[in-house]
């Protein structure tokens, strides 16, 4: 089965949840904050908090980060059951 | 060379990810003596500091808190060009003990560029709450560097961590050779790259390794650096390179870099650090409530007003005073405000202008002294407490980890006018002082909306501005004090946010600009330490004393001479013969429209002439130039109406803030016509907003 089939952007991720990024679309500076701050793919981030509007909190290596709507749309992740 | 072994000076470096406690451990180690180093060429603050350690000199260099070591920012190209130039001895890196996973990344970073590296643990009495467990010997044995647990707060490790720093800086501990990550697929790439810089190496001024793999991250600065040594051949067979990894992974090489960087450290620390499963704290809940919406932003902007209010009360009895005041309680009211510690010292300083009067007789010396300096410098110093007062509040957000939720909470409703909730900070910092608020701007990552900040920040009243509205408002009846301190502020956020929403609107059609957003690191809310917010109290005050100290004091003088000297350089008793009267008989007819008569336009158009160099002059120039003691004699003795005070305040608030201000603002942006540009604005921004304002009164 091909993973891809699975995949959904982080923004669309309910609270409580997990997933492994897949991949992160797009360029310019954002990106590379994301790589420093540990967001490459194959990396499993929790999702703190999605209340649907305003930026979405995850966990990502400990640490709680505050990310844009308009980035989570671009994060790509595979969700993966707790 | 000069550089021998046995030197007993050293220069060591210290840099750490942002939140790691970096700042709080430079300050122990330097203890507090650190100034802002001069960098030609470079505007962002470093600091430098010196301590002694088993006689040696250790000279300290702080660098700006950054995430790795990309070109990203102008923070993260001067860490890095500095660690390269070979000047540090030794590199402090410091990781958060309660995230090492993430905050390594920056110490691997630094050891691909040299060996000469101490890693400090911070927050090492936290980890143990926290449920982590670190085992650093492992860690150091594995990369080869001293690894020294550090607290700041309980000053464990400092010691070892000055006398590892030492060690590596002396050769007798650290690499020799930068560190290699094994980057697996990748390497055949990276080994291409390096065996073409290799026949270059003598004229190369970097580690070979480590400029391939900045290369193949795609490192625009270092590809035109290596075009200049090594040609244009040399360079294309670079990017070309470049260009077949990204075809064959179907990836950004410098994504798979850092994904590789992750993985490896995930290898080292991987058994050396223990988690425990720890419980939530009940301000876990708390701090939720930040990113709802609604009852965010409510809570984030009842934080900041409460704040403000509670600073105000104790400094100058407003706007407790009003309330009682309209209770019926006017005995508690009047008790409030004359023992407010602004009260206290008005009294102080009044009290001290006449007795030397008194005790020395009248004289043109006296008069210079008690009416001139004390008077002027009083005006201003009766402020201090409040300036205290609000940066421990301040302090204790930043410290405490509640400024970056304001900063989600309020994310969503800045984004309608165009900047993000980034923008919190500054703006925050821009009630107390615009100068740094403009350098805390850098941390914004993206360029348009920081050119946009850089105009529309300095409308945000700093504590300066405070200074002129509470004076103004002190003169009229208690009720409408409070109202013009409101109508201030009111009318400064509406101008920040109009001008913010037409820049922002005009660059969208422009450009297609996008959204504003946000990524921002939430630290876990902790309580502040108490040394780092008096830390942070005391270099505001000291920065305000300094300014008074100085800038007020020398022009208190220049003031003085210019009322009370004629232009024939003889001293005179009627300020409208003065030097002063004659320079702003010229600019008078600013405020003729505002319905002040010629007598009085000119001490109020000096009094504005002067704010230009700093706000705080405003008041000390009227009280000088109308020979009273206090803000609101002056304002009575000018005889100015409710409506035409409205109207100045609100100049006063929105014109230019000071010369500080807009030399921050040139040196950031580097334009003149932006700073022209942003002069310009504020001018007619303030005038018209003047106009509108007097209009309005008389109609109400």
């Amino acid at each position: 089965m091909n993973i891809y089939n699975r995949t959904v952007a982080l923004e669309e991720l309910p609270s409580g949840s997990r997933a492994r990024i897949v991949e992160i679309m797009g360029r310019g500076g954002w990106i590379y904050r994301l790589y420093q701050m540990g967001l490459t793919p194959g990396v499993i981030v929790d999702v703190v908090l999605n209340i649907g509007r305003g930026p979405v909190i995850i966990r990502v290596m400990g640490v709680e980060i505050a990310i844009g709507r308009g980035i989570a749309r671009r994060i790509i992740v595979e969700p993966i059951n707790t | 060379m000069s550089r021998s072994t046995h030197k007993k000076e050293y220069e060591i470096a210290i840099i750490g990810q942002p939140n790691v406690g970096k700042s709080t451990l430079f300050n122990i180690l330097t203890g507090r003596k650190a100034h802002v180093a001069n960098w030609p060429g470079v505007t962002v603050e470093v600091h430098e500091g010196e301590t002694y350690f088993n006689g040696n000199k250790i000279r300290l260099v702080d660098l700006p808190g950054i995430y790795g070591f990309s070109t990203l920012s102008l923070e993260e190209r001067i860490a890095r060009n500095y660690i390269l130039s070979g000047r540090p001895d030794a590199v402090i890196v410091l990781v958060d003990s309660l995230n090492p996973e993430r905050t390594m990344y920056l110490a691997i970073q630094a050891l691909e560029m040299t060996g000469k590296v101490v890693i400090g643990f911070t927050k090492s009495d936290a980890a143990h709450a926290h449920g982590i467990h670190i085992n650093y010997d492992l860690i150091s044995k594995r990369l080869g560097v001293p690894v020294v647990p550090v607290s700041a707060a309980t000053l464990r490790g400092i010691r070892s961590l000055l006398r590892s720093a030492i060690d590596v800086a002396r050769g007798k501990a650290g690499r020799k050779k930068p560190f290699r990550i094994d980057y697996g697929e990748l390497e055949p790439y990276v080994s291409s790259i390096e065996s073409l810089l290799k026949q270059y190496e003598e004229r190369l001024e970097y580690p070979i390794r480590w400029m391939a793999l900045r290369l193949l991250e795609g490192d625009d600065d270092l590809y035109k650096y290596v075009r200049g040594v090594c040609g244009e051949d040399i360079a294309e067979e670079i990017a070309r390179i470049r260009e077949e990894v990204k075809k064959i992974f179907r990836r950004d090489p410098a994504e798979l870099l850092a994904k590789k960087r992750f993985e490896y450290l995930q290898r080292i620390l991987g058994d050396a650090i223990v988690r425990l499963e720890i419980k939530k704290g009940c301000f876990e809940r708390f701090t939720r409530l930040f990113y709802r919406p609604f009852v965010g932003p409510v809570l984030s902007l009842t934080i900041l007003l409460g704040m403000f209010m509670i600073a105000f009360t104790i400094n100058t009895g407003f706007p407790l005073n009003i309330l009682l005041d309209s209770l019926g309680m006017h005995d508690a009211a009047s008790a409030v405000e004359e023992y407010s510690i602004g009260g206290l010292m008005e009294k102080l300083f009044s009290w001290i202008s006449s007795w030397i009067i008194n005790s020395f007789g009248e004289s043109w010396l006296t008069d210079l002294v008690a009416n001139g300096i004390i008077s002027g410098v009083g005006s201003v110093l009766i402020f201090l407490p409040l300036i205290m007062i609000v940066s421990l509040f301040l302090a204790i957000l930043e410290d405490s980890g509640i400024a970056p939720r304001m900063a989600v909470s309020l994310h969503g409703p800045l984004s309608k006018i165009g900047v993000s909730g980034h923008a919190i900070f500054p703006m925050t910092m821009s009630l107390g002082c615009n100068v740094p608020a403009i350098l805390a701007t850098r941390a914004i990552p993206s360029r348009s909306e920081r050119l946009r900040l850089l105009m529309t920040l300095p409308f945000i009243p700093c504590q300066a501005r405070l200074v002129v509205i509470l004076a103004f408002a002190s003169s009229l009846v208690s009720g409408y004090g409070a109202l013009l301190v409101v109508l201030g502020y009111s009318a400064a956020f509406l101008a920040f946010a109009v001008v913010n929403k037409i820049l922002y609107t005009y660059e969208k059609r422009k450009t297609g600009g996008k959204e504003p957003e946000i990524v921002l690191e939430l630290p876990p809310i902790h309580r502040p330490l108490g040394k780092v917010l008096w830390w942070h109290v005391w270099d505001n005050s000291k920065h305000f004393l300094k300014k008074a100290g100085t800038i007020i004091f020398s022009l208190s003088i220049l003031i003085w001479f210019l009322v009370n000297v004629s232009p024939g350089i003889a001293l005179t008793d009627n300020p409208g013969e003065s030097i002063a009267a004659v320079i702003s008989h010229y600019l008078s007819p600013i405020v003729y429209p505002i319905g002040i008569e010629p007598g009085k336009a000119w001490i109020i158009a000096f009094a504005l002439l002067i704010g230009f160099i700093a706000k705080e002059a405003v008041v000390e120039t009227l009280t000088i130039l109308t020979g009273t003691s206090s803000a609101q004699q002056a304002l009575i003795l000018l005889g100015l109406t409710a409506s035409q005070l409205a109207a100045l305040t609100v100049f006063v608030v929105l014109y230019v803030p000071c010369i500080a201000t807009i030399a921050v603002i040139y040196s950031e942006s580097r334009s003149v016509r932006h700073t022209l540009a942003t002069i310009a604005l504020m001018l007619g921004i303030a005038y018209v907003a003047m106009l509108i304002t007097y209009g309005l009164s008389l109609i109400i």
